[in-house]
């Protein structure tokens, strides 16, 4: 393994601290009744599961219009759990949401925001979901090399080195030689495909079916070439022209 | 402005010593004040190929742990007399090299107004190689035309666009070349070796120079010549015509063709 020069005499630390930034899906309370977040939440994981299944979720309070008790508080995150999200903080401004904040053992984020009762409301309920754009790769991916592309397609305008992997839980679009492995849908969408302008796979899965490819067939090697999922088989073509 | 050159390729044996040897003369011949370092901790191999092992008293190591002064571990090469050579230590493991040591000598090399420092890397991953391609402006990778020699560089190109200062602070990532040696064109001819062509296009680099397999190599290590001295082989053609592009020269590519055999050596199997 290699080691960054700035611990390369001293053992590695335990921890790194970093102070980042992550996009965090933020669901507004206008009510705290499980029986209806439930309800309305169950539909919007089924609509992206890809995009919402255990996916982190901050609680905003400020549209309530009055500080929750700790027992509806408990409710809530008890329905937002089940419906496949996890709570991990909190948004609101008063000295309540600080204490129930303490109890439920959830961060306030974003503790500045004014009060918001004035505000009026728009928040067209069945807004789409915007869309997420792919993974950008414009570098070769090396051997050794591991690219993930999170809840979306991943796409390499170059190539694909042997012992290089390309993962997506979208589609994996290469628009060079693929000499590596590719694996779409890798969080189980089935309807996910392998495209690449040049076969020379060593492995290619969609939604883990996968195969190996320990000779190249010759309808295949070098030609572009798709996979995709045909029931529980891994199909794979020359894209024809 | 001083650059600084990594000599690397993964992959141990492929000419990686000979090369930064080769191209430390190269540049040191057209004017250049030149320094070549040995990377490789514990297999001292380049002072042998340079020609000056009887005179290494201090070492790289020495000079990062602080027993002697730079000036001290500096080897001035007899034939040039702008190039200089800081050997490996052979005693210490590879340990020994630091981080922060191996910045506080590049730093003293520069401010000393080297035009050039090359890093001869070690074979492998580890943290000799990670050290020599660190600080690094730009690479020479050093490839056989085989399959696995292919391999490893792919690696180590990978490691050039991630594991660098240059790629870490985003400012051009390092510069990448790609060097060949041990080429033999009836081989290619004859589909055992793989072309240049092939090589290219796995890395997706251009070449910066083919040096063809010779024996001259082997007698040039041996008496502790670069062979880019020795005028009168190809290999050393091959590589000057690798130093002038490296120093942004255009020129076509030689010797990727068979020689042409003579009448009687056609006939005698000469």
């Amino acid at each position: 393994m290699m080691t960054k020069p700035a611990d390369a005499a001293a053992p590695a630390p335990a921890i790194d601290i970093r102070f980042g930034q992550v996009g965090l899906i933020q669901v507004r309370l206008r009510s705290t009744d499980p029986g209806a977040i439930l309800d309305e939440l169950t539909g919007r994981v089924a609509s992206a599961p890809l995009f919402f299944q255990r996916t982190g979720i901050c609680l905003d309070l400020t549209l309530l219009g009055r500080d929750p008790q700790l027992e509806e508080m408990r409710g809530v995150m008890d329905a937002v759990r089940r419906a496949g999200m996890l709570p991990v903080g909190l948004v609101g401004s008063s000295a309540a949401v600080e204490a129930l904040s303490a109890a439920l053992e959830l961060p306030v984020l974003a503790p500045f925001r004014p009060q918001t009762q004035t505000i009026p409301v728009v928040q067209p309920p069945e807004r789409a979901e915007p869309g997420i754009p792919a993974l950008m790769q414009h570098q070769p991916i090396r051997s050794g090399q591991r690219i993930y592309a999170r809840s979306r397609d991943l796409v390499v305008t170059s190539t694909v080195g042997a012992g290089a992997e390309v993962i997506a839980d979208g589609c994996v679009h290469i628009y060079g030689a693929l000499r590596g492995r590719a694996v779409a849908g890798a969080r189980g969408e089935a309807g996910s495909r392998v495209f690449c302008q040049e076969f020379h796979a060593e492995l290619v899965s969609v939604a883990g079916v996968f195969r190996v490819f320990e000779t190249l067939p010759p309808e295949l090697a070098g030609k572009p070439v798709q996979a995709w999922l045909d029931g529980d088989d891994l199909r794979v073509a020359p894209l024809s022209s | 402005m001083t650059e600084i050159i990594v000599v690397t390729s993964g992959k141990g044996g492929v000419g990686k010593t000979t090369t930064s040897a080769s191209v430390a003369c190269g540049l040191a011949k057209r004017g250049k004040r030149v320094v070549v370092i040995d990377f490789d901790i514990g297999l001292r191999n380049l002072d042998l190929i340079m020609g000056c092992e009887r005179r290494v008293v201090y070492d790289f190591v020495n000079v990062i742990q602080g027993d002697c002064t730079l000036k001290q571990a500096l080897i001035r090469d007899k034939r040039l007399e702008n190039l200089h050579v800081l050997a490996a230590s052979q005693t210490r493991d590879k340990d020994a090299l630091t981080a922060d040591g191996v910045r506080r000598v590049l730093d003293e090399l520069i401010a000393e107004g080297f035009d050039y420092i090359l890093c001869d890397s070690p074979a492998g991953i580890e943290k000799g190689a990670h050290l020599a391609m660190y600080y690094a402006d730009r690479a020479v990778v050093v490839v056989n035309p085989e399959v696995s020699s292919v391999r490893d560089s792919d690696r180590i190109l990978g490691l050039l666009a991630s594991k660098t200062q240059r790629a870490e602070k985003g400012n051009g990532g390092v510069k990448e070349h790609l060097l060949l040696t041990r080429y033999n064109p009836r081989r290619v001819a004859s589909g055992e070796m793989m072309s240049v062509d092939d090589v290219k296009e796995i890395l997706g680099l251009d070449v910066i120079g083919v040096v063809p397999e010779s024996p001259d190599v082997l007698a040039a290590s041996n008496a502790g010549v670069p062979v880019i001295l020795n005028d009168e082989s190809d290999a050393s053609l091959a590589y000057d015509d690798a130093v002038a592009r490296l120093l942004g020269e255009t020129l076509p590519l030689r010797f990727l063709e068979e020689p042409k055999r003579g009448f009687f050596a056609r006939m005698f199997g000469g």
